[in-house]
């Protein structure tokens, strides 16, 4: 009984991880209709700054998240304005080899820098501590990573269907050529668009740099992890995303205890079964 | 048969200049061993040669069928697998062991093509990737495969047609050889019933299904042919490099590599594959040889995600596509 309640909870932390760096990617899709696989990459970026600030300048790693998030926001933006509105122009295939491009030049440009060496963060204020409640006890970074995931999924809820901001999104989303009848600056929803889920998965980063090994390579697992996340969740659906993030964080805790080697394989699995029996995922329109 | 013979080496369009270019590639292939003397040399050629035929293979569903398939890996693990197992255990001779790793892999993407084919998009790719990872995931935790050690191939001391070992020159006339002959079946597929309804698939799905065309049969169809032609290729990389594992002959970068080459060349044109390869193999060997010794890695994939994202920004129909505005200018 002990032992499943631990890796029950274990999996819904790991599941809230796993909706944190999906956030982004189903943001983007909702709004633009486009998968973004350097969204991986965007992650190792993060972790690459956390990383770098709590090792080089020695100061706490959740120092770092806002530059994390910034610096994701800017490669986002960046990615859109001079790659992203070339390839929407072209075939569905240049659109998903365009951001293939990117994740590749991304983190071998990571890698050629910095080496292939898997780091870890050894100092911080959260790092190495355990919190327990009762029997249960936890990693504390996971626990806070776990609830820095649950306050931006509750922002982006807000910021999406509260403010005249997330209404011009949806709006866009919904009919670009509409929306920029109406006077919506389409351009600049769509980078917009890009520049959030990049801070959101940057900081999701920085967040996972605390628990987790930084190498340049890091993006494919995650990246495969949030597509099985958003297409389980809906593509472009973002309370469907948070709960397919716990349900993979479960899937991925219970598999992973019982038959360690094949962990992934039950969450591409999941992927596969959810597009072919239900392509629309479990809660997307 | 007439007819088969002619469109094994006609060419569609400037069947002249293209005739004189492909008898150009087969005498320099041909006398390639007298041309370049050093070991690594031949070597570039052989791994330009390997990477340009699976990528002749995977223009089958990518190119002429327009399904950007991520996991063309997988088929190529089959392959080197079925080669390594039954010399391992049972000795087979490798002829022999060809025809079960193509069956193995047609076998395989038989049972999930259907519901493959479902999916459009960016859907079927990434669940190509998932299928292609499990698949490695499985061989690394089965024992019988070797798992993760992987299948060593006893070396012979002497030349040997059984079991195709030889030296570097026996390798390269092996493997242009196996190159050349997926060349010409590439090149009269295009012409024949399935390439017309594959490449009306790929233009326009309505259109096709209204003239007649099974569209999901079709794309299955091209699939299954694909794996067959990717495992080829695998089980030359069993005797050639005379030791296999998951990392080698099934990793997800082989599956990149490959659908890059297609794309970087030219999708869907006869010569796109050999373009693409010609531009990226030796880049990236001379690059490695060049940075080996600097500790830097990954310099020759910062190029090719560079290349790719000018390819899809500005010319997706690659360099085949640049080729073709300038000629047509001329």
């Amino acid at each position: 009984m002990e032992i499943a309640t631990q890796l029950v909870t274990y999996g819904i932390l790991m599941g809230c991880i796993f909706a944190f760096v999906s956030l982004g990617l189903s943001l983007i899709f909702g709004v633009m209709n486009i998968v973004n696989f350097a969204h991986g990459e965007f992650m190792m970026v993060g972790m690459y700054v956390t990383f770098l600030i709590s090792s080089y300048l020695r100061l706490d790693p959740l120092v770092s998240l806002p530059f994390a998030g910034a610096l994701g926001f800017l490669l986002g933006m960046i990615s859109y304005r001079f790659l992203i509105t070339h390839i929407l122009r072209g075939p569905m295939v240049a659109q998903l080899f365009g951001t293939f491009g990117l994740m590749l030049f991304l983190r071998y440009l990571v890698m050629f820098i910095f080496g292939p060496d898997v780091r870890t963060i050894s100092h911080g204020l959260l790092v190495g501590k355990t919190i327990s409640f009762g029997w249960i006890s936890l990693d504390a970074s996971k626990v806070i990573t776990a609830g820095a995931c649950v306050l931006f999924f509750g922002f982006i809820y807000w910021m999406i269907n509260r403010t005249k901001l997330g209404r011009a999104l949806r709006a866009t989303s919904l009919d670009t050529e509409a929306a920029r009848y109406m006077g919506i600056d389409t351009e600049r929803m769509n980078a917009l668009a890009w520049g959030i889920g990049g801070a959101t998965v940057g900081v999701a980063g920085g967040l996972l740099a605390h628990f987790y090994y930084v190498t340049p390579t890091v993006g494919m697992l995650f990246i495969l992890i949030a597509f099985a996340t958003v297409a389980l969740g809906g593509f472009g659906s973002i309370t469907g995303a948070f709960l397919a993030g716990i349900i993979i964080g479960l899937i991925q805790g219970l598999g992973g205890h019982y038959l360690s080697e094949l962990k992934f394989t039950f969450i591409y699995a999941a992927y596969f079964l959810t597009v072919v029996l239900r392509p629309r995922g479990l809660f997307g329109w | 048969m007439g007819q088969v013979l002619r469109d094994i080496f006609s060419f569609g369009d400037r069947p002249f200049i293209e005739r004189i270019v492909l008898f150009v590639f087969i005498a320099v292939g041909l006398i390639f061993p007298w041309l370049v003397e050093s070991a690594y040399g031949r070597a570039v050629m052989i791994k330009f040669l390997l990477i340009a035929l699976f990528g002749l293979g995977w223009n089958l569903i990518g190119g002429y069928g327009g399904q950007v398939d991520l996991g063309q890996a997988k088929n190529v693990g089959f392959g080197a697998y079925a080669t390594a197992l039954m010399m391992l255990h049972w000795h087979t001779p490798f002829w022999l062991t060809v025809p079960v790793g193509m069956f193995f892999a047609t076998a395989e993407s038989f049972a999930v093509a259907y519901p493959m084919f479902r999916l459009r998009g960016h859907y079927f790719a990434i669940a190509t990737l998932c299928v292609a990872l499990v698949w490695k995931e499985l061989f690394v935790f089965w024992d019988w495969t070797g798992g993760a050690r992987g299948v060593e191939i006893s070396i012979r001391p002497a030349p040997n047609f059984t079991y195709m070992q030889f030296g570097e020159v026996g390798y390269h006339y092996f493997i242009f050889g196996l190159f050349m002959a997926q060349f010409l079946f590439m090149n009269w597929f295009r012409k024949s019933k399935l390439g017309y309804q594959l490449q009306a698939v790929r233009d326009n799905e309505d259109a096709a299904t209204s003239l007649g065309t099974n569209v999901t049969g079709t794309k299955v169809k091209a699939y299954c042919i694909t794996a067959a032609l990717g495992a080829v290729g695998g089980s030359f990389m069993t005797v050639y490099y005379l030791y296999i594992d998951p990392d080698l002959v099934m990793p997800l970068d082989l599956s990149i590599l490959i659908a890059m080459t297609v794309m970087v060349g030219g999708a869907g044109s006869i010569w796109g594959p050999m373009i693409g390869a010609a531009a990226l193999i030796p880049l990236d060997m001379y690059l490695g040889a060049w940075l080996a010794g600097t500790g830097h890695y990954g310099i020759d994939f910062i190029i090719y995600g560079f290349i790719i994202m000018i390819i899809a920004a500005y010319e997706p129909k690659g360099i085949w596509g640049i080729i073709q505005k300038m000629s047509r200018r001329a």
